[in-house]
């Protein structure tokens, strides 16, 4: 599964910091998101809908062989 | 108690006992039992006719010291640090399992290389094994945090 967590956050301007802050998690649960090597929960990944004010599918998509 | 109330309680109490941890800064305390009962085995090994109990005891604070560390909360306990938990339970229980079969086989062949005529095969001894398994969660749990961060 791959993500544009990066460019979202970045339209809003936030750092991992102050994303993780908004969320309730570490930054380095942020880092792991964006760099794919862990796959939030439906629970976070609904709090990252929240925050873009964006659907789930519209940052997170199905590569091949998913 | 109606049946639906009981499974509730039930469900209330697996979930707590699933989610148990201590404040993070008892893995400070742990630590300390760990190095205060180290420091005294090493001390004992120095003098003679130690008891057996005590030894026994302080490899029992070393467990405990162990335990307290692995239960102990992250400063974040996020569901990231809930998964990696997870993946060094895994890890620690395979290669402890491991560990159970092989090394005793191990120690017999070394033990028939170093002494042929006076070697018996032996099981190992529960504090090594709770050793073994501990020792690799934590060795495990902060590999992968490394890598995560």
């Amino acid at each position: 599964m791959k993500n544009t967590l990066k460019v979202e956050r970045a339209i809003l301007n936030l750092t991992q910091d102050e994303l993780a802050q908004k969320m309730g998690v570490s930054r380095q649960t942020i880092n792991s998101i964006e760099t794919n090597r862990y796959v939030p929960s439906t629970l976070l990944a609904l709090k990252l809908s929240k925050i873009f004010g964006k659907q789930v599918n519209e940052f997170f998509s199905l590569e091949e062989g998913d | 108690m109606s049946k639906e109330s009981f499974c509730k309680a039930e469900e209330r109490r697996l979930h707590y006992l699933l989610n148990f941890k201590l404040p993070n800064y008892y893995k400070k305390i742990g630590l300390a039992i760990i190095l205060i009962s180290f420091l005294f085995l090493i001390a004992f090994k120095f003098i003679e006719g130690e008891p057996e109990w005590v030894r026994s005891i302080l490899q029992k604070a070393m467990l405990v010291g162990l335990l307290v560390i692995t239960i102990s909360r992250e400063k974040i306990e996020d569901e990231l640090v809930q998964s990696l938990r997870s993946k060094a339970f895994s890890i620690a229980f395979i290669l402890g399992v491991l560990y159970v079969l092989i090394q005793p086989l191990v120690n017999y062949g070394v033990g028939i290389l170093i002494e042929p005529n006076d070697t018996n095969f032996e099981d190992l001894g529960d504090f090594q094994v709770l050793w073994f398994l501990l020792v690799v969660y934590l060795t495990a749990f902060w590999s992968l945090k490394r890598k995560n961060s």
